[in-house]
């Protein structure tokens, strides 16, 4: 039982917990504050160590624990995995910079820090593993981590409803999935996705086989809000801390969506679920946005505007091709800065202004400049204006939908997403219009949290400009995915 | 035994976790949960029985079954503890009273 040292960071949350209590006891909360900043670094620095020791020349890694993997658990990483596990890394080390201002207030940060750790390993794990079984560990890691955070404010009543609600259909989600990797198990006999996939791929379609998928589109798109199962989320992402929002948004939907798409893709072929996944895109982002347009909770609605996000998605992984899936990848890493950066930014002026309605924000911009041209970048970026990174990938989405042959759903995207700036513009010109008494006399955010919003609307600017570097890697991860199968079934068998 | 007595019972335990997932008791919602994770569980420990290789029980799904008990400890904690705290707020543990967030 050898583990590789590139993956020591993985026990970061256990790390953060120790420091942290060590931290209390000796009345340092600096110490606590700088470890949590240095464990999510070393997380950044181990995925970049781990792309240059392999993938990046397009090699699959393989660590696997108590035994080979028919018996151990093990973890199979290729581009994909890298992929995703840098964007969960970025982020989560930009949104834990961006904590150490704006939890100043509360009380157990030890907690807090420990359980955003874990949340980001959790993510980490989930695109790393290279059997359901690992995978469901991680995800139900993520997923407990997760509610504890949504109602981590557990003063008041609106964290703790929404995180009840969120508990009850996640772990329900999670449990059904759990059903339904028992019944695969019991068909192939193995949870090594390998070993799953060189006994299903390809082979007839039965009902023990549809109702798997159906369990695991369940299972999966509860925790990646594809309507209707997406009512958990405009609950919990309003009411938990303006960073834990950041990251549910920017990385847990998209990393339940990869988790849906590695399993699949490895599973069945794609004529199998292109077009349920086709219609579940039109209903996803067309009930979000129009549910988005009569919202007066600014971070409700982008909250909602994450779940129309999900439906563009599902356009990628609908079309079946290593261009639906590198534009997914790409959208994925977009969408983390962008609806990070959105999250983060709202939450300074939520921060500053203490109220979360559009119409009390009003005329914000003309007292905090900075944070509000952030915001705009982020919801420009997420209207798909062209110059951010959210047109690039959009334009990738909806045009790898045509060859796939769902040309109405590349017509209802563009639709959608023209649609989508009905709410995004109105919210920027309430914020920078004329100002009411409430927000005069308010002033900038602190450094480190303006500090993060710049840096995370230069790089949304960047993707969008320079957009070569995403693209590559996007299309890397997705040709690891849909041509290189054999390769991920061969590196294990 | 008959496999579709074990299969069907797995499906049936589903089922009635799923049915006391809708009620609004809040404990009784958490023990629905238990329950469809128990009816997953249920099935992999069938499923090892099947997978046998040279008389042996298959480990891995024995193995799983250890580790998902563990994990749906965890949950249970959190749940138990959020509806602690829902107790405290709301005076209740009526999960039908908790409609402040609407659309």
């Amino acid at each position: 039982m050898v583990i590789s040292t590139q993956l020591y960071f993985l026990f970061a949350p256990i790390l953060m917990g120790i420091i942290g209590l060590l931290a209390d006891k000796m009345k340092a909360p600096k110490l606590r504050d700088a470890a949590a900043v240095l464990a999510s670094l070393w997380g950044v620095v181990s995925v970049w160590m781990l792309y240059n020791s392999g993938p990046a020349a397009g090699e699959i890694l393989v660590f696997s624990i108590g035994g080979n993997p028919p018996l151990g658990a093990c973890f199979e990483i290729d581009m994909m995995s890298i992929y995703m596990a840098f964007s969960a890394t970025l982020l989560g080390f930009l949104v834990t910079v961006y904590s150490y201002s704006y939890m100043e207030h509360d009380t157990r940060l030890t907690e807090y820090y420990a359980l955003l750790s874990a949340l980001v390993i959790g993510m980490v794990g989930v695109a790393f593993a290279g059997d359901m079984f690992t995978m469901f560990l991680f995800w139900e890691m993520m997923g407990i981590a997760s509610y504890s955070l949504v109602s981590f404010r557990k003063d008041s009543p609106g964290p703790i409803e929404a995180g009840f609600k969120y508990m009850v259909m996640g772990s329900v989600g999670s449990t059904i999935l759990f059903f339904g990797v028992a019944l695969l198990y019991g068909m192939t006999g193995t949870v090594n996705f390998a070993q799953m996939s060189s006994v299903l791929h390809g082979s007839p379609m039965n009902m023990w086989l549809l109702l798997v998928l159906a369990l695991m589109i369940i299972g999966f798109g509860v925790k990646s809000a594809i309507v209707p199962m997406h009512t958990w989320l405009p609950d919990a992402h309003p009411e938990a801390p303006s960073t834990i929002s950041a990251m549910l948004s920017g990385m847990l939907i998209e990393t339940a969506l990869y988790a849906l798409t590695r399993v699949i893709y490895t599973l069945f072929e794609p004529s199998v679920f292109s077009s349920t996944m086709a219609v579940l895109a039109f209903i996803t982002m067309t009930v979000a946005n129009i549910t988005a347009l009569r919202q007066t909770d600014l971070k409700r609605m982008l909250a909602y505007s994450s779940v129309a996000q999900v439906g563009y998605m599902l356009v990628g992984v609908s079309a079946g091709s290593v261009a639906g899936i590198s534009a997914l990848l790409m959208h994925v890493f977009n969408h983390s800065l962008m609806k990070g950066l959105a999250f983060l930014s709202a939450g300074s002026l939520v921060h500053e202004a203490n109220t979360r309605e559009i119409d009390e924000l009003k005329g914000i911009g003309r007292v905090m400049p900075i944070t509000t041209l952030t915001l705009f970048i982020a919801l420009l970026g997420l209207g798909g204006v062209p110059g951010t990174g959210g047109y690039i990938s959009k334009l990738f989405l909806f045009s790898s939908a045509i060859p796939a042959g769902f040309v109405w759903l590349t017509v209802l995207g563009v639709l959608n997403s023209a649609f989508s700036m009905g709410y995004y513009l109105v919210t920027m010109y309430k914020l920078i219009s004329q100002p009411t008494e409430k927000v005069t006399g308010l002033h900038e955010a602190p450094v480190a949290m303006l500090l993060v919003t710049v840096v995370l609307a230069i790089l949304v600017i960047w993707s969008g400009v320079l957009p070569a570097t995403v693209i590559n890697a996007a299309q890397a991860g997705a040709k690891a995915l849909v041509e290189n199968l054999a390769n991920y079934v061969g590196a294990i068998l | 035994m008959d496999a579709t007595v074990l299969i069907g019972s797995a499906f049936a335990l589903f089922a009635i976790g799923l049915y006391c997932v809708s009620k609004s008791n809040m404990i009784r919602i958490l023990l629905g949960i238990e329950m469809i994770l128990n009816a997953g569980n249920l099935l992999f420990v069938y499923f090892a029985s099947v997978n046998t290789a040279a008389n042996v029980v298959d480990p891995v799904g024995q193995s799983i079954v250890f580790m998902s008990i563990v994990t749906g400890g965890c949950v249970v904690a959190v749940g138990l503890a959020l509806i602690v705290n829902a107790y405290k707020q709301f005076k209740t543990t009526d999960a039908r009273e908790l409609r402040r967030l609407r659309w």
